[in-house]
């Protein structure tokens, strides 16, 4: 019964594909697809109104997935004589070549609710042409939509920019022409079988690839791009605040240099002329040079306050030098001899103005605490470097004292440790009696300070080359008038 | 003290010493020369406005002594100096500041002064520092006296050594920047002031003889031979 059963199963398939030779094609179409039997799911062959050698064709078609329940199956089967490409709303399907066979693509992950657009290009190489599809979709809720090929599709005129994703048909695209039923000549032959395409899946998009998270970078970066372009700028205003800042000291100070230096020099001039003229001992000539000493005094203290004021002298180098001259003027006038220990080669370290001056101030305090109570014979004064600190210590031969009865009756000592505290650094005493005093004051140096090094390095060989080419001129500089 | 030998009768150190006077402000010019002249032993022979006034001027009068105002206009006192002391080489220059410019005074004692003042000095310091440096050097004070060292250090390892410092004139060097005054240093190393006076002398001598064979080798590396002298 078995063997009768195939016998007539054949003649049967023999006689519904005439045309088709190849038996093992017919086979293998049977074997694999054992649903072919049950529905096609296609429509018409469509095509436009003319039909011609080496044609490509476009079709356009929407449709609708209601939001009241999710796509639970959806499938589009399609093939075209002789080539096809399709299209989901802009996303290539996949193509196909053979019109015997159909492709069945599984779309079911890639129809969320809303309007969903289907293009094909179809081409047709010669003679007859057409395109079939059917599309099936079964909503959880057991509501169907179905099309196939139809005169619903329209036919796209080339030429047209981003079709495919059209959500309407503009109304100049015409309707689409059945030329051709299903299974009817000329395409009187079934397809052999249906190739199913792996169901296709959304791309998605990581959410680095999402718009809103590049724009969100995109924002973020123009956003630290502005606030850096607004911090350079304050930057670039604060740098310019202190070198106008810098300059305007050293402009005061040669200012005061310039006119009430001169001036009061001249003031002890005319003062020791008038002395001269007064040749006798007597109470103006007293008096003219109290004159004389008093202008020379404020003098001294002139030459402090530009010290301080100049910014030029903002470097580790002056402060030793106007800490030496200092105490070499003020002991030149004690009994004490003055004894300096500097660093030789002291480097141009810059040296803020706050730092120079405490750190003078209390080595004066110390200094002059030294000629009021030690009663010593020799007084050194040492600066040096050591490891990020400029060390300055203030040392006498005097007759000490002991440390735990200086307290805080010595106003000197609250002053000095006020001062070193401001500026960061630290100072220490040690004395015992009969052993002499060593104060030992440190100040913190900058801390980028190779970095400083090699720009002071630069600015001074730009200095010294541009000194050596006005050394060189005739003329020489115009010097402010003094 | 070239001129002093013309006046056999009398001992040199009791000459009267010519002072010559280089400043460009007309009220101080005059003040300072009244002050020269109200000196015991010191005359005001000549007195300049100008760098180059002094120039023309000054060689005539043979003075023993110039005073150089450091800021003059167009030429400087220091480029003066170091023109002056190739006319008159055996006058010696004394810079006069208004306060403590140590480059600016360093770079007039390389170019040539023996010396510095400041304006504000009392008469009686001013003939001190006149005659002392007429006796040999001027007194150096212990910031000048380090950079001294320094310079010396720096530049000597491509120098020859005939203007290199002697150990003796280092030692000096280094005693003053260390704040010993002369007459301690000639104590400390066993020498008579005058010793001392004259290694400072010496040591200004071999400053001014570096400087210029400094400025003749940029004479020569200069590309218009003109600017340097």
């Amino acid at each position: 019964v078995q063997r009768y059963l195939f016998i007539l199963w054949l003649l049967v398939c023999v006689a519904s594909c005439p045309s088709k030779v190849c038996g093992a094609g017919a086979a293998s179409t049977d074997v694999g697809n054992p649903t072919l039997a049950e529905e096609w799911g296609v429509g018409s062959w469509i095509w436009t109104e003319r039909t011609f050698d080496k044609q490509t064709c476009q079709f356009w078609r929407a449709f609708d997935v209601p939001s009241t329940s999710p796509v639970g199956k959806a499938r589009l089967r399609i093939t075209a004589d002789n080539e096809f490409r399709v299209l989901l709303d802009g996303r290539v399907l996949g193509r196909g070549s053979d019109w015997r066979w159909l492709s069945d693509f599984d779309l079911t992950w890639l129809l969320p609710p809303g309007r969903h657009v289907l293009a094909v290009e179809a081409f047709n190489d010669a003679l007859k042409a057409g395109v079939l599809a059917g599309f099936r979709a079964e909503l959880n809720n057991g509501q169907v939509i179905e099309f196939c090929s139809d005169d619903s599709w329209r036919v796209v005129p080339e030429g047209q920019e981003g079709w495919e994703n059209r959500k309407r048909a503009k109304a100049t695209w015409p309707a689409a022409r059945v030329v051709g039923t299903f299974g009817v000549t000329p395409w009187d032959t079934l397809p052999r079988g249906v190739t199913v395409l792996p169901a296709m899946r959304p791309i998605e998009l990581r959410f680095w690839q999402q718009g809103w998270f590049q724009i969100a970078v995109l924002t973020i970066c123009g956003l630290a791009l502005l606030l850096c372009a607004r911090l350079l700028a304050q930057l670039a205003l604060q740098s310019k605040a202190r070198n106008l800042l810098q300059h305007e000291r050293a402009r005061i100070a040669r200012d005061i240099h310039d006119e009430l230096g001169a001036g009061l020099t001249q003031l002890v001039l005319l003062g020791e002329l008038a002395q001269n003229d007064l040749s006798e001992p007597s109470q103006q000539r007293v008096q003219i040079g109290h004159l004389c000493e008093k202008t020379r005094a404020l003098l001294s203290s002139m030459d402090e306050v530009v010290w301080a004021v100049n910014s030029r002298r903002d470097s580790v180098r002056d402060f030793a030098t106007h800490a030496c001259k200092y105490a070499q003027t003020f002991l030149a006038n004690t009994n004490i001899r003055c004894r300096l220990d500097v660093e030789p080669d002291l480097p141009e370290l810059p040296f803020d103005l706050p730092s120079r001056r405490n750190l003078f101030l209390a080595a004066k305090e110390a200094i002059n605490n030294a000629a009021k109570h030690s009663g010593a014979t020799e007084l050194v004064l040492r600066i040096h470097r050591e490891s990020g600190w400029l060390a300055v210590a203030v040392e006498d031969n005097g007759a000490g004292f002991e440390l735990s009865q200086a307290g805080e009756d010595r106003n000197g000592l609250s002053n000095m440790s006020q001062r070193m505290k401001e500026i960061g650094g630290h100072y220490k005493m040690v004395s015992a009696p009969g052993a002499g005093c060593k104060i030992d004051f440190r100040a913190p140096l900058p801390r980028i300070r190779s970095k400083f090094l090699s720009l002071r390095w630069l600015k001074r060989f730009r200095r010294g080359s541009a000194k050596k080419q006005l050394e060189t001129n005739t003329t020489g500089p115009v010097p402010h008038t003094v | 003290m070239t001129s002093t030998t013309s006046l056999p009768i009398e001992r040199p150190r009791k000459a009267i010493v010519r002072v010559g006077l280089v400043e460009d402000i007309d009220e101080m010019r005059q003040s300072w020369r009244r002050l020269i002249s109200h000196c015991r032993d010191l005359e005001c022979v000549c007195a300049c406005a100008t760098g180059e006034e002094a120039l023309r001027e000054l060689p005539a009068c043979r003075p023993d002594v110039v005073l150089m105002d450091i800021y003059l206009p167009k030429m400087s006192g220091i480029e003066c100096t170091g023109r002056l002391k190739i006319l008159l080489p055996n006058t010696q220059i004394l810079i006069l500041t208004v306060a403590e410019e140590h480059d600016m005074v360093f770079r007039a004692l390389e170019a040539g002064a023996d010396g510095y003042l400041l304006k504000r000095i009392r008469p009686e310091d001013l003939r001190a520092s006149i005659l002392e440096a007429l006796s040999g050097g001027a007194p150096m004070s212990s910031e000048i006296a380090r950079r001294v060292v320094e310079s010396f250090r720096q530049k000597s390892r491509s120098r020859d050594a005939t203007i290199n410092l002697t150990s003796r004139e280092e030692e000096v060097l280094v005693l003053l920047s260390r704040g010993f005054s002369n007459k301690e240093i000639a104590d400390q190393i066993s020498v008579s002031i005058e010793t001392v006076r004259s290694h400072l002398k010496r040591i200004y001598e071999k400053m001014h003889v570096r400087s210029r064979t400094e400025a003749v080798a940029l004479f020569f590396s200069s590309p218009d031979g003109s600017t340097s002298t």
